[in-house]
């Protein structure tokens, strides 16, 4: 849990200005978020991996822009591998995310991409 | 005035139930007006490129009903109204059923129900609550219509009984501990103390009335405070978002863009 963190080769600095283009718009949902779970039927692949909660919505949100936001942009590089396992690997961005108090959850994850490929965290699928 | 004045129990009972009403009700509305304005100014007009069906653009209407297509006038809710089987007259109408089946309320009726009497109740209930229409021809000379006493008492239960059930969720269902924070409980107390310890004050559960009441008050008002600042700001972003920004999901024509 409180390991060390080892910042090399993660540029914070380019990571908050990403983080600042939207910094207000991802905060009020964050903060609007209820965890209430109710997105999580709208996920085809939450439904399809036998009703597994890391495939809700909101739990990737949650631990992907949720924790850049929490950090200030201060990640290292596990924490962004971990966040490429939720936002490419359990996340196709379809779209069809539902929440019922509106929040943009594709807009969150596409963010979290971004930020995640600006530090060459991102699936190289000719190379694994 | 002296220290020993403003520790009493008297000071204190006094001012929950006076100024800090006051207080209370001013940070509410000054910081729901804020927010809103704030969400107001984050808004922009959207330049959406209606969709017109012509000559090699065929829309199937009854599939697009979320798409931004010239309808006509069509107030809140109608962004494509109803009707009632597949033999459809007009293919801008939606299949109810379908469209039902689809939904959040038929994925999950559930919770679909708890939550409604939840948050219906929680908003409404107090408004039509005998004591406070009491309190306000009292204060004001003025009040709403009154619920009879058995009923906002049987109401009050249904509200701590739904809150029970949030709290059975989050403690209990994977896929709700699995996001839930301490916050989450926090938050849930707080929108459930107004309602417990009224009901445990007007049942005159313990013996000391004045302390429980003085309780049911601070909660109230600090769960108003807290609304336009913390996780109940999902009231306030609800409705902005869902009545304004373009999207499928959006209730009537919202057309603006964040």
């Amino acid at each position: 849990m409180f390991r060390k963190k080892n910042t090399a080769g993660v540029n914070s600095n380019e990571i908050r200005a990403i983080l600042n283009e939207k910094k207000t718009k991802m905060k009020l949902s964050l903060k609007a978020c209820a965890h209430c779970s109710l997105c999580a039927e709208s996920c085809f692949l939450f439904m399809g991996h036998n009703k597994d909660p890391k495939y809700m919505p909101s739990y990737k949100f949650l631990h992907s822009v949720g924790v850049l936001y929490k950090k200030k942009g201060n990640v290292d590089k596990q924490d962004l591998g971990e966040m490429r396992d939720l936002v490419w690997e359990r996340c196709v961005l379809c779209t069809r995310c539902y929440c019922p108090i509106g929040i943009d959850i594709p807009d969150m994850l596409a963010l979290a991409r971004r930020v995640c490929r600006s530090q060459g965290v991102y699936p190289q699928y000719d190379r694994e | 005035m002296a220290l020993s004045h403003i520790f009493s129990w008297t000071f204190v009972y006094d001012f929950i139930r006076g100024p800090m009403v006051w207080i209370a009700f001013i940070i509410f509305f000054c910081g729901v007006v804020f927010q809103v304005l704030r969400f107001m100014s984050l808004l922009k007009e959207q330049p959406i490129k209606k969709l017109t069906p012509g000559p090699g653009h065929f829309i199937y209407t009854r599939t697009a009903s979320h798409l931004p297509m010239d309808r006509g006038k069509t107030g809140w809710f109608k962004k494509g109204w109803f009707t009632k089987g597949p033999d459809k007259k007009d293919p801008n109408k939606k299949d109810w059923r379908v469209w039902l089946t689809l939904s959040i309320a038929g994925v999950n009726p559930f919770m679909t129900v708890v939550t409604t009497i939840f948050h219906v109740l929680l908003i409404g209930l107090p408004v039509f609550v005998l004591g406070h229409n009491i309190l306000l021809d009292n204060a004001f000379g003025v009040s709403m219509v009154s619920l009879p006493e058995n009923v906002s008492d049987f109401l009050t239960g249904v509200v701590i009984f739904c809150a029970l059930i949030f709290l059975f969720r989050r403690l209990f269902l994977d896929r709700v501990k699995i996001i839930t924070s301490c916050a989450d409980y926090l938050f849930l107390s707080l929108a459930a103390a107004p309602f417990v310890t009224g009901y445990l004050a007007y049942h005159q559960v313990f013996s000391n009335y004045k302390l429980l009441i003085s309780l049911h008050i601070l909660s109230g008002e600090l769960m108003l405070m807290a609304v336009p600042f913390t996780k109940f700001m999902h009231m306030i972003y609800m409705i902005m978002v869902r009545f304004n920004v373009a999207g499928e999901y959006s209730f009537g024509n919202a057309s603006k863009n964040w």
